[in-house]
């Protein structure tokens, strides 16, 4: 972190760093621990850069990088990044963009992303598996919002995504 | 320094604690908007009926989803085949959303998707 130029912690929030330079953007770093259960957060005191740590984002899991104009980006593979949209308790316009979010990564999941989603979602508390039913019944009635996909033609998709997740819950 | 996060850890804490006891209340208001949701979610269309319509479908046989009638002022909901949608002469076309038009119509049809794809299969 001592190598990283033309960024300072803000005084507010440490864990938010502000560039000092004006072709730089502000950066903010959050925390993941893969041992937390799903819903605890924290924070990471660190004397260089404490940090909040997201429960949600231990569902997570490294996918293949992408590389966009000779820069290599880790990205997550869509499932964990799917299901942490569908439990993350987001509100307003910010939580409908999470929601159709969550839609753009549905449509590129490939067969294998689905059956992981329905295994990390088997193994989520019950509130949290309906968190992440509810936001998808909350997804498949939103309107259309400029720049995000339109969830109408895909309401059936959602519709039989939300039928094998409940086929998936435990029998009570 | 970090006192300000320890600040949203706090609100963050409040708030899942508040989610788990809507989660445990489901079976009472906050339950009965997730099942509406749900009853719309299946729905490939929707339309509004006039009361005779409804009470046509009632007489026919049709019973309204239970969830329609936990909402003050009741709602008949009923899920209708496309040929018994084209005998109701009162339907007028909603988009399925959560629309105050929607919320407001006391009487819908229901359309359901006829081929869902599988998700993943």
């Amino acid at each position: 972190m001592r190598e990283v130029g033309g960024l300072r912690p803000s005084p507010e929030e440490p864990s938010v760093w502000l560039p000092t330079k004006p072709d730089l953007i502000e950066v903010k770093f959050i925390g993941m621990d893969t041992t937390q259960r799903p819903g605890e957060t924290y924070v990471f005191e660190d004397p260089d850069l404490p940090l909040l740590v997201f429960g949600q984002l231990s569902l997570l899991r490294r996918g293949r990088p992408v590389t966009v104009e000779g820069i290599t980006i880790p990205v997550p593979r869509p499932a964990g990044l799917l299901l942490e949209k569908l439990v993350t308790d987001r509100t307003g316009v910010k939580g409908d963009r999470d929601l159709l979010m969550a839609l753009a990564l549905l449509l590129l999941c490939e067969p294998a992303d689905i059956h992981e989603l329905e295994e990390s979602y088997q193994r989520l508390p019950a509130e949290l598996r309906y968190a992440a039913r509810s936001s998808l019944a909350s997804l498949s009635l939103l309107g259309p919002m400029a720049s995000m996909p339109d969830p109408a033609p895909h309401r059936a998709l959602v519709a039989a995504l939300v039928a094998r997740l409940e086929r998936a819950e435990p029998a009570t | 320094m970090s006192e300000l996060m320890h600040e949203r850890v706090r609100r963050m804490r409040e708030r899942v604690l508040i989610r788990a006891w809507e989660y445990r209340q489901r079976h009472t208001s906050h339950g009965a908007w997730f099942r509406i949701r749900r009853v719309l979610l299946d729905a490939a269309q929707a339309w509004t009926l006039s009361d005779q319509d409804a009470d046509r479908l009632e007489r026919t046989g049709h019973l309204p989803m239970p969830v329609g009638g936990e909402l003050a002022p009741p709602k008949r909901m009923f899920f209708v085949s496309a040929e018994e949608l084209r005998t109701l002469a009162g339907r007028e076309p909603i988009d399925v959303r959560l629309s105050p038009q929607l919320l407001a119509a006391a009487n819908l049809a229901l359309i359901a998707h006829t081929s869902p794809r599988t998700s993943g299969s």
